[in-house]
């Protein structure tokens, strides 16, 4: 019971209490429960990666218990400052911080649309609903096999037992010298924060509980897209929010409410038949679920797509606004840094490419100054790997 | 340059499965075709087509694989590029648009073509029912839970099938070797291995020797493993058996 009490607290309540402070600074038509909690995860990641990778670099004995002090002290404070912006806005009677687009519109119009959501789509959402229960069914019930987690899941269990990160060989046990490209990348070591918090067998937190945690984490990114895309987002005037119920746009379908549940089956499809090969993000979505690298394919980048829809959705000039947004930005690419060392180089490639065709677009040449301003963990933490990696040449 | 381009091509094709007739693939690059002729959306245009293409330009580009690899020191993780691509999110959109006002057969046919286009993820060889919450083998966690020591670490030589489990449910086990000697294009040497796998038949006598310099404490051999003499006839008894997995127990060290 204990254990499901701490998994909660470190799982649920702390990322989405995280997720409040950059709620705070966007605006209310885009806040929903869904965004202050995946804000949240990408902000608690982001403080971890701050905790960890100094201790793992710099710290010689107990260095995953020095990151864990750090990393706690850091997330209670973000979550009560969460909280207190949370409380400073009802007090002063501004949108809510939860879901503001409803408070906007009154509480009758959120009643109605909370009924209007499911209706004339209750077959599409029910369909939807099945997939990810079947999906989270197979990933409770059945064990996928992966060579890696000789590796990564190991590395979780040494930080759990032994209270060292990357200081233990995984696969063997032997001790060994810091292997960077592996080092820099803590997720396992956040798993294995879990573990010790929980005093669950970080295998199992690997094999079970993040795979509960990570699969509708990822589904409700993919809300937040379709979203986007289909519903309440307002551009260059051509389209109009009709708060909590379907928008139109003259002589296009596509822009309706209708569509979002009709996106997440589809999604949903791809995650279950995208086993092309071994190597798509599909494929490593939904068998590998609990490693770094497989959370960069199903949340990070799809978590870039979502930000450039929601950024420029009002048009380029008016993107700096959402203050909110640019420090999910940066969250996020500072989580890249935590999953995988080289996802901190993909994501550039993914925001340069975006900008620079958005910069062609909007003939907007400050929109790579601004990108390139978001990127600067991803510069410092490859600034920090090459010189830890060939640090041996000065010596 | 061509070379460089061609093992582009050859990982693009591994990546979309073109060789075990998958054509997810197809379907992407028909939806952002579509998308390309039909979206009048600027920034949606940036982000579905004008990037995608973009970033299709750089993962052929010889000279950008070159950079990548230089930068990387990895050319086995250059896939990953195709990552960005994110096909179900464009092929999703691109969909629905096509789609347009006949929402539920397009939906249908959408989700008959992914089936079709697809490959299962669940029935891959790789994914099997749990035999307990660690996902990990029971034979695994049986044969550690039976040597497993109170205090302190051992070493243990376990059999290739066992290597992978062995540490993911307690550290406190060694291993003289682990999984980097399994694959091969690692091509990693290690003397406990040879005789312990590649060996016909073990050659109890210097396979003895071999295990004494790490030490292990114990050694588990699968039932019907070829020996040449019995391990008990040099100082290990039978600790236990696992199913198929024979527990042999160094009676030596016990001793000193």
């Amino acid at each position: 019971m204990t254990a499901i009490i701490s998994l909660l607290f470190w799982l649920l309540a702390v990322p989405f209490c995280i997720g409040l402070i950059p709620a705070n600074f966007i605006s209310a038509d885009k806040r929903s429960p869904g965004i202050v909690m995946l804000s949240g995860y990408f902000g608690m990641w982001a403080l971890f990666e701050i905790s960890a990778v100094p201790a793992v670099l710099w710290v010689e004995y107990n260095n995953f218990k020095v990151a864990s002090a750090v990393f706690t002290a850091l997330a209670l404070l973000g979550a009560a400052a969460g909280v207190w912006l949370l409380y400073r806005n009802e007090k002063a009677g501004r949108p809510g911080l939860l879901v503001g687009m409803w408070a906007e519109g009154g509480r009758r119009q959120k009643e109605k649309g909370a009924k209007r959501f499911f209706r004339g789509t209750g077959i599409e959402w029910l369909l939807f609903f099945v997939l990810l229960g079947f999906q989270l069914y197979k990933a409770v019930a059945f064990a996928s096999f992966d060579g890696d987690d000789a590796y990564y899941v190991v590395e979780s269990l040494i930080a759990q037992e032994a209270g060292v990160m990357y200081r233990i060989l995984p696969l063997t046990g032997g001790s060994t010298g810091l292997d960077v490209r592996h080092a820099m990348a803590v997720f396992p070591m956040w798993v294995a924060f879990v573990s010790v918090r929980s005093g669950v067998h970080a295998t199992i937190v690997s094999h079970v509980v993040m795979p509960l945690v990570l699969i509708p984490l990822t589904y409700l990114l993919y809300y937040e897209i379709g979203r986007a895309l289909f519903v309440g987002c307002v551009q260059d005037g051509e389209r109009r929010a009709d708060m909590g119920g379907s928008l139109r746009r003259a002589g296009g379908d596509v822009f309706r409410r209708e569509n979002l549940p009709v996106f997440m089956v589809i999604m949903a499809m791809f995650q279950i038949f995208g086993n092309v090969s071994l190597y798509t993000n599909e494929t490593f979505f939904l068998t590998r679920t609990w490693q770094g690298k497989a959370v960069v394919g199903a949340l990070v980048i799809p978590a870039l797509f979502w930000l450039f829809l929601r950024i420029y959705d009002k048009g380029v000039k008016r993107g700096r606004t959402d203050a909110g947004l640019w420090i999910v930005l940066v969250s996020i690419n500072m989580t890249a840094g935590v999953c995988s060392s080289i996802s901190v180089f993909l994501v550039c490639i993914l925001i340069a490419a975006a900008t620079f065709c958005l910069a062609v677009a909007e003939r907007d040449w400050k929109i790579l100054f601004k990108m390139g301003a978001a990127c600067i963990p991803n510069v410092i933490y490859m600034a920090v790997y090459v010189f830890m990696a060939y640090s041996y040449l000065l010596k | 340059m061509w070379g460089i381009f061609l093992e582009s091509v050859v990982i693009f094709k591994n990546y979309m499965g073109y060789h075990e007739n998958h054509f997810l693939a197809g379907l992407y690059l028909l939806t952002l075709l579509y998308l390309w002729l039909t979206e009048k959306d600027r920034r949606r245009r940036v982000l579905f087509v004008y990037a995608p293409t973009l970033i299709l330009f750089l993962f052929f580009c010889p000279l950008f694989r070159k950079v990548f690899v230089r930068l990387m020191e990895d050319s086995e993780t250059y896939y990953r590029l195709l990552w960005l691509l994110q096909m179900s999110i464009v092929s999703a959109y691109g969909l629905i648009r096509l789609m347009g006002k006949h929402r539920r057969i397009g939906l249908a046919i959408a989700c008959l073509a992914i089936a079709a286009c697809g490959d299962y993820v669940y029935d891959s060889e790789h994914i099997s029912q749990a035999q307990n919450a660690y996902h990990l083998p029971q034979e695994a966690v049986d044969i550690v839970d039976m040597i497993e020591p109170e205090e302190g670490r051992i070493t243990v030589l376990v059999p290739a099938d066992l290597i992978y489990y062995v540490r993911q449910y307690s550290t406190d086990i060694e291993l003289p070797y682990g999984r980097e000697m399994l694959i091969a294009r690692w091509d990693y040497y290690n003397a406990m291995y040879e005789a312990m796998e590649e060996a016909e038949v073990i050659d109890t006598p210097a396979f003895v020797e071999l295990t004494r310099e790490y030490p292990c404490a114990y050694v588990v051999l699968k039932q019907d493993r070829a020996v040449r003499e019995p391990l008990t006839d040099y100082g290990y008894s039978v600790y236990g058996q696992v199913g198929e997995y024979v527990v042999y127990k160094d009676m030596t060290l016990q001793d000193s």
